[in-house]
């Protein structure tokens, strides 16, 4: 895709997006804001697990430190939410980097585990010391505007969803993310040729912490009560449900999948604990008939009617 | 290929007068929400609102309903966690246009809801979450028609203690709003009487008491004041059994229902015998006529007597919420604030009227008298307060 084009996309689609206000109830702007925060979550864990094949269960944890950092600064000492959010985008990008320089040597399985294990550790801290941060009571926090308004914080998401797609495409589809695709495909070739495999997972480790923190940020500020439910792993799985689902290691999967997977987890909402059921089989039948995602089934369709409409030009012709 | 349009189109006839009954149906209704845990630890809860809510739209529904229509409730899930509470409120104001919103439980939860009531001026009825804050922040459109903590420790807990004579006392708080909240307050009154006590938290979903359970042994009191709610109680009790903590300690579940749960005995076994708890409900203590009739209509629906006392008190603000609508004469919000504040209304637990001075938890508070009771060989003894005794404390 040339720059040209992702620009033209997306600037057309952020207008498009932009008239949703005038026409969406409260209830289905709110739909909306949140899935505007699984945009951000799952675009950048695809950056992770998509492009450099790093399965990371931490990113809902970067989430929580950008939402706690932003959320104690705010509510504790009274520091404006903006900075709060931006403190908390760069210290999520500081433990990812120290937590990628520790860990990205070891790639694979252990990777994993190190996350997951980081992720459960977060979560005991934050419930455990709930005199700083009201554990499982919930903190409550101010908003990023004064008045609270359903459609400003729509454009707000709106905002951060668009920083994290440039942000995601201009690495993507420079000669780093060509770098981050060959790590991906064949590690010991890409070292052979001279990329620095660990430096290019550090980046992309650094690069995914702090967009996952930005969009912590951001959301913990917009609900106005931050708890342990936002770096949890309930929130990370589903941050991977949608990236695998819409189609992972494809720009546009993960952002079909956070806004289907949220809208359609509103409607199964009414069955109770059912629904977490119903999520389930949705992933089992996408994994089982699309591996690659909504985004695969589509691309084998276009393929197919185009061969088709190829067969039928060259009968007539 | 006619028969298959025909066929769609009949499908398409049908459904579109489905629809139009269904939203015909819809308006001959007034929707009322109700917040509550149906799952997570606390998931008994739940089920007793349920029950109660059955009973409540009944109970109003056969006397003519609301605004001469019918009452219909809308539950909304909270799990027991204040994100999922909070969303879930919004989610009965933006999607379902409800009126007026009841229930909950769980104060950190409801704590997070008045915050949205507050945001979209919904009328909010707090039921049984009982931190003293949720009336004392003050806001215009929160109302609690049930205990509030220092209410509970002023009239019951600390005047039981006393009354009992314990002179050591132990305090095991979860590290929730109710349980820190009751906490603090059960400390000023027990230094206030005079009893010596110790004081420490625990995890709200702990299923490992044991460590606790050797230093509270090892101050040797008369008395646990167990602040811990959910399932995490049973864990609590059984183990104090398992420690020999109990019987020479009595411990107090300082909010009631689950040890009323149906789960209880089977969870803890004999150690269940001789613990005590908080209540509002006993069959032989029934202050109005309402609650005998509560308690018959129950037995009718359900095939057994009613155990959980936060199924009446549900069904008793549904009826204070179609009363204070009735009398409104209207949905609007703040004609609905103006008549809750004058709700003068004979419930199953009294007489509700609500504070209207601003400065203090007594704000928009009814608090309803509350009893200590205990459980002897299974059966349920009044203990206080005196006047209301059906027995007397057995160690």
């Amino acid at each position: 895709m040339t720059d040209r084009r992702f620009f033209v996309i997306l600037f057309v689609a952020v207008g498009l997006l932009s008239l949703l206000p005038l026409g969406l109830g409260v209830y289905h702007l709110h739909v909306m804001i949140v899935s505007l925060f699984y945009v951000m979550m799952a675009s950048s864990w695809n950056l992770l697990a998509g492009y450099t094949g790093q399965v990371s269960f931490a990113h809902a944890a970067f989430a929580g430190i950008g939402a706690y950092t932003s959320g104690i600064l705010a509510a504790k000492f009274g520091l404006n939410p903006w900075i709060g959010v931006f403190i908390g985008t760069i210290l999520a990008a500081l433990i990812g980097l120290g937590m990628g320089i520790l860990c990205l040597r070891m790639g694979g399985i252990y990777l994993s585990l190190t996350t997951l294990g980081f992720s459960e550790i977060l979560r005991i801290v934050i419930t455990n010391e709930y005199e700083i941060t009201r554990g499982t009571m919930g903190l409550q926090v101010p908003g990023l505007v004064a008045d609270y308004s359903k459609p400003a914080y729509f454009y707000i998401m709106l905002g951060g969803a668009m920083l994290t797609l440039i942000v995601l495409y201009k690495l993507i589809y420079s000669d780093i993310g060509l770098n981050f695709r060959a790590v991906q495909n064949d590690e010991r070739a890409a070292a052979s040729l001279g990329v620095d495999v660990v430096r290019m997972r550090v980046l992309a480790f650094t690069v995914s912490s702090a967009l996952a923190g930005m969009a912590g940020g951001l959301y913990g500020h917009y609900l106005l009560l931050i708890t342990p439910e936002i770096p949890s792993l309930d929130q990370q799985f589903l941050v991977l449900s949608m990236t695998v689902i819409g189609g992972m290691g494809s720009f546009l999967g993960p952002i079909i999948g956070a806004i289907s997977l949220e809208i359609f987890s509103e409607y199964i909402r009414a069955y109770g604990e059912y629904h977490v059921l119903v999520f389930g089989l949705v992933a089992l039948v996408v994994a089982r008939f699309a591996p690659n995602g909504l985004m695969g089934l589509a691309e084998h369709r276009l393929r197919g009617r185009r061969k088709a409409s190829r067969t039928v030009s060259a009968a007539a012709g | 290929m006619k028969r298959k349009k025909s066929g769609l189109w009949l499908f398409a006839v049908v459904l579109s007068l489905v629809l139009a009954v269904g939203s015909a149906w819809a308006q001959e209704t007034i929707k009322v929400g109700v917040v509550g845990p149906r799952t997570g630890s606390a998931a008994a809860t739940g089920k007793a609102f349920e029950e109660g809510i059955k009973l409540g739209t009944d109970y109003v529904n056969a006397k003519g309903g609301v605004l001469g229509k019918k009452l219909e409730i809308v539950f909304e899930d909270t799990a027991g966690a204040p994100d999922k509470a909070a969303s879930g409120f919004e989610r009965l104001v933006t999607r379902d246009k409800v009126v007026m919103v009841l229930g909950e439980s769980v104060s950190s939860s409801a704590l997070a809801e008045i915050e949205v009531a507050d945001r979209f001026k919904v009328p909010f009825i707090v039921v049984e979450a009982w931190a003293d804050p949720i009336t004392a922040k003050g806001y215009k459109y929160v109302f609690r028609a049930g205990p509030c903590n220092s209410g509970v420790v002023s009239e019951t807990i600390a005047k039981w203690v006393v009354a009992e004579k314990f002179k050591r006392a132990f305090i095991v708080a979860e590290t929730s709003d109710w349980g820190l909240g009751i906490a603090e307050l059960s400390k000023s009154a027990l230094t206030k009487a005079g009893v010596q006590f110790e004081a420490m938290t625990t995890e709200r979903e702990s299923k490992d008491h044991y460590t606790e359970l050797n230093k509270i042994k090892a101050f040797d009191p008369d008395v646990v004041l167990a602040y811990i709610y959910g399932s995490g109680l049973h864990y609590f009790v059984a183990q104090a059994g398992e420690v020999k903590l109990t019987p020479k300690a009595i411990i107090l579940d300082g909010a009631g229902p689950p040890s009323l749960w149906p789960d209880f005995w089977k969870n803890v076994g004999d150690y269940g015998n001789l613990e005590c708890f908080v209540s509002s409900m006993h069959e032989k203590v029934e202050l109005t006529k309402l609650a005998t009739e509560y308690r018959e209509a129950y037995q009718k629906a359900f095939g057994t007597p009613p155990t959980d006392y936060k199924s009446r008190s549900i069904f008793d603000s549904i009826l204070i919420a179609a009363d204070a609508i009735n009398r409104a004469g209207s949905t609007d919000a703040d004609k609905l604030v103006d008549a809750l504040e004058k709700t003068s209304l004979l419930v199953t637990r009294g007489t509700v009227k609500f504070g209207t001075e601003k400065g203090g938890t007594e704000y928009h508070q009814w608090m309803p008298p509350m009893l200590v009771i205990q459980w002897q060989n299974k059966e349920q003894v009044v203990l206080y307060p005196p006047e209301a005794a059906t027995g007397k404390l057995m160690r």
